[in-house]
């Protein structure tokens, strides 16, 4: 199993990129790079282009490319076990898969941490766009592909290139680091005696 | 007769002349309480080993992942921080499950015998034992009840606070984990509550701000009383951010310049002691702000005592000249 999965978060809706991710294009990319899984989480308002897609695809049609697909709208504990399912595992025969996400943090740092190729698409009707910042910097640092709604599929091959020289989260702190640690400055804060 | 008939104009340049005084006074005030104190070091004079009680503001989903991706990464010393509090807004039932949440994975660590244990195997919701939090109001997290608002405005020193609205006021979660337990969730109200109007948000941004000057004296109604060995006040308050930080900070400051113009009269000239150390304030800027500080960084950043930021970008930014600026300190979440 080679699984795609795609969150777009609990809190505000993305219908764009539910759109390009419900397509043909999508699905014969993901086909190409030997997928064979589509988890999609979708949230509260994303049902409808899920189901849409399905019934007016359903399972054997052309337009699926042979992709299983599946729909969720949210998972309260978290969404650990999906992302788990894009790792590479071979006891459970996953191959490494990938992940595209909304541009919150915590889905964000969730991934890296797991090691999975994530690509990261900030919601543009989000007001405030301080998301796009972080995709592009996590990009230029080489944890993350930062893409948009209309790339979603040229991204595919782009989490296939990053998979072989990722780098690790959360970055090693080199020895003679100059920036203090959290427990250095709270210490100073409290002014132990020497 | 009169020699300064009270005319219009009269009238009016003496509201000026007051005003500005005023002004003034108040500029000097806070440029006295502020830039002082953020530019003197820490007396060194508390004794190794002390315990700490750190209090730790959690917000909504995003700033608490991140605040306890911070705990765990820099593996938060227990024998150090011995008394944590956490304080989170009402409503947020999330960051009082993850408060819970990390407090056992300390415990599981450590093997610190933990007399009756949190009440909580595994189950989400119910929060520390007391009945499922707003179950009867429509959507639980969000628009948060209107508990606390109920009452007439719990002003300096009137009776307890918050009890105008008995029924849901029993059902917020109780901070208290457990008698013996060494952390406590206090719940403080909304400052202002989204789609709240702001016509009423003067009047609980006020409430917010006097529950926080409790919880910092050790005296909110739902906070457990402290073991005997710390001091009701916080020695240290770490946030990154959440709209709740803001009140809590400000209520920090407001009791230090407070204590600060107190002491002056007292005793002038006495070595500084481990009393003129407490309430000290980290604000971590958010991991996901990379080039603009976010609201409350930017209200905040001439009132805390260390301001870390995560990326580059946002460093050695201060709110005035001659003030405390911000410290670059590399990614802090795990």
């Amino acid at each position: 199993m080679k699984l795609c999965f795609v969150t777009v978060g609990a809190t505000a809706s993305f219908e764009s990129l539910l759109q390009s991710v419900f397509n043909e294009t999508f699905l014969s990319a993901l086909k190409q790079h030997g997928y064979t899984h589509l988890l999609v989480q979708y949230g509260k308002d994303g049902q409808a282009i899920c189901e849409n897609f399905t019934k007016k695809n359903p399972e054997g049609s052309v337009a699926r490319h042979g992709i299983g697909i599946t729909g969720l709208d949210f998972n309260q504990a978290g969404l650990g076990a999906e992302m788990r399912l894009a790792q590479a595992n071979a006891e459970l025969d996953q191959e490494g898969g990938m992940i595209i996400s909304h541009a919150g943090s915590g889905t964000i740092l969730e991934a890296m941490r797991l090691g999975i190729p994530l690509v990261v698409v900030p919601n543009p009707s989000l007001k405030d766009n301080h998301q796009k910042e972080l995709a592009n910097e996590l990009q230029k640092q080489g944890y993350v592909i930062a893409s948009n709604v209309n790339e979603v599929s040229e991204a595919v091959s782009e989490a296939e290139a990053l998979r072989s020289h990722m780098l690790r989260w959360p970055p090693v702190r080199g020895r003679n680091q100059r920036q203090p640690t959290l427990e250095q400055v709270m210490s100073d804060e409290l002014g132990f005696v020497d | 007769m009169a020699s300064w008939p009270l005319t219009s104009t009269n009238l009016l340049c003496t509201v000026v002349v007051l005003v500005i005084v005023a002004v003034l006074t108040i500029v000097l005030f806070l440029f006295n309480g502020l830039s002082i104190p953020q530019n003197t070091k820490v007396p060194k004079c508390r004794p190794k080993h002390s315990p700490i009680h750190l209090l730790v503001v959690l917000g909504s989903g995003g700033h608490t992942a991140e605040m306890f991706s911070m705990l765990r990464r820099m593996q938060l010393n227990t024998s150090r921080y011995s008394y944590r509090t956490y304080v989170v807004s009402s409503g947020d039932d999330f960051s009082a499950a993850k408060a819970i949440e990390f407090e056992k994975s300390l415990q599981g660590e450590e093997d610190v015998p933990f007399p009756q244990g949190v009440s909580l195997p595994g189950a989400p919701p119910p929060l520390l034992g007391g009945p499922p939090p707003l179950m009867d109001g429509p959507p639980p997290l969000m628009n948060g009840p209107p508990p606390l608002m109920g009452g007439s405005p719990p002003l300096m020193g009137g009776p307890p606070p918050l009890m105008g609205a008995p029924p849901l006021q029993a059902a917020t979660p109780q901070g208290v984990p457990s008698q013996d337990s060494p952390y406590t969730i206090v719940t403080i109200p909304r400052a202002r509550r989204v789609h709240q109007s702001f016509f009423t948000a003067p009047h609980s941004t006020l409430q917010c701000f006097w529950a926080c000057i409790r919880v910092l004296c050790g005296r909110y109604p739902d906070q457990k009383p402290l073991p005997l060995s710390y001091s009701p006040y916080p020695d240290l308050i770490l946030t990154n951010g959440p709209a709740t930080a803001v009140c809590v900070i400000m209520a920090a400051k407001f009791l230090r310049l407070f204590r600060r113009y107190a002491m002056k009269e007292k005793k002038q000239g006495n070595k500084p002691t481990v009393q003129d150390i407490r309430l000290r304030t980290i604000f971590v800027e958010s991991w996901a702000r990379v080039t603009t500080l976010s609201l409350s960084g930017k209200l905040l950043l001439p009132f805390v005592d260390r301001f870390l930021v995560q990326w580059p970008a946002l460093e050695g930014k201060a709110a005035w000249w001659s003030m405390r600026k911000t410290e670059y300190a590399g990614a802090l979440v795990d």
